[in-house]
């Protein structure tokens, strides 16, 4: 396992923070998050240490987003929940505080007080599609992943990794959290 | 224009509803889900990426600039509804965008946020993924609240999560929760669940119909 050992997450991981957990298998865990939006929020974590989404495996990232649907179920069935959110900070600026991948599930009821609601913009024509030509752009070769898997001894260079630039600037990033 | 519905057609509606099986079903909700539209291209949108499970638009509303809607061509209400196969492929693919976002245009973060149930925000009857790109201060805030919950309540809770967890062996089936749904009968639960069990068969090939003309159901709601 890699882990960090200035992680809290990787701690809470490895059982030296304890935690309430309510599931584990040998890539992912859950635990129920003591200062959560609601009463069950649950936080789904690889006890690999990443810090962001592009950094954990194709195989990790499907485990640990099944995982975090069948926590989701549980939570409609068990808590009497009205809805559930899954949701993810990938980046400090898209508000992640502690460097380690982690998916929240948050059981929902009406007028929780929780606001995940953004205000909608209206864009020009222009920028429309001037954003769309840079995403198209980047996206055309998502799918190798599949190619990957049916033709493993194609090794085609991978997709989605980040340039050692990038990566260091999330590292950078985020080394600097408490 | 939608047409006024009286009484009558109403109640015929119901019984043509109730009746259908689980594959008209689908293919009833389809007809009335504006994303289905937008991916059968019947409605146009701004395509970022397509295979034969996901297809990625432009969000016509975006929080920021490259809001992404990732969609299940399949039509999905919830999460719970959706294959563990294809949520594997779903987020696979966010995973992707969201480093397309960071690579093309200079994002710094990126949030993915699901929404199952009214209640959690969704408005769509259809499953979407968001995928945010996100900047400092670009004027989004996603704060959630910190409640303090009790370490006895959190046993509690933690205990009857588990407890639901393990009770479900993995291909059960279950009663669907659908929240977002009107109230229904409970045929229509059952159609549900064979509907989930049955997708991957019935996704290749045109569904089968039982002499029930959806056309003419989806006239009669307005859809045309």
């Amino acid at each position: 396992m890699a882990t960090n050992e200035n992680c809290v997450v990787c701690q809470i991981a490895s059982g030296r923070v304890p935690s309430k957990k309510v599931y584990e298998d040998e890539l992912a865990l859950a635990v129920l998050d003591v200062n959560g939006a609601n009463p069950g929020h649950c936080f789904i974590i690889p006890k690999n240490h990443y810090p962001i989404i592009e950094q954990v495996p194709d195989m990790e990232v499907a485990r640990l987003f099944q995982v975090s649907n069948k926590i989701s179920t549980a939570i409609f069935e068990s808590l009497g929940a009205q809805g559930t959110n899954i949701f993810v900070a990938n980046g400090i600026p898209a508000g992640q505080t502690v460097a380690h991948f982690i998916i929240n599930v948050i059981p929902r009821k009406e007028n929780d007080g929780i606001n995940l609601q953004w205000q909608p913009r209206q864009l020009s024509e222009e920028e429309m599609s001037t954003v769309e030509l840079k995403l198209k752009d980047q996206s055309k070769n998502i799918g190798n992943f599949e190619k990957e898997k049916k033709a493993p001894r194609l090794s085609a260079p991978k997709p989605v990794a980040l340039s050692d630039d990038e990566e260091e600037y999330f590292e950078r990033q985020l080394r600097r959290l408490p | 224009m939608a047409e006024q519905i009286n009484p009558d057609q109403l109640k015929e509606l119901q019984e043509k509803i109730k009746r259908m099986s689980p594959e008209e079903l689908k293919e009833f909700q389809k007809k009335q889900c504006i994303f289905c539209q937008i991916i059968s291209g019947k409605i146009q949108a701004r395509k970022i990426y397509e295979d034969e499970k996901v297809t990625a638009v432009l969000d016509i509303n975006p929080a920021n600039p490259g809001h992404i809607l990732l969609l299940t061509k399949e039509h999905y209400s919830i999460m719970p509804q959706i294959p563990d196969d294809d949520v594997a492929h779903i987020f696979i693919v966010a995973k992707s965008l969201s480093n397309s976002m960071l690579r093309g245009i200079d994002a710094h973060g990126t949030n993915l946020i699901v929404a199952n149930g009214i209640a959690a925000g969704q408005r769509a009857q259809h499953f979407i993924v968001h995928i945010i790109p996100r900047k400092e201060n670009d004027g989004v805030n996603f704060v959630l609240p910190q409640k303090t919950i009790e370490q006895n309540e959190l046993e509690l809770i933690g205990d009857k999560i588990k407890a639901a967890l393990s009770g479900v062996p993995e291909k059960e089936e279950k009663e669907p929760i659908m929240p977002i749904l009107p109230k229904k009968q409970p045929e229509q639960k059952i159609a549900e669940q064979k509907t989930s069990a049955k997708i991957t068969e019935t996704s290749k090939g045109s569904p089968e119909k039982s002499g029930i003309d959806l056309d003419d159901i989806a006239k009669l709601l307005g859809a045309k």
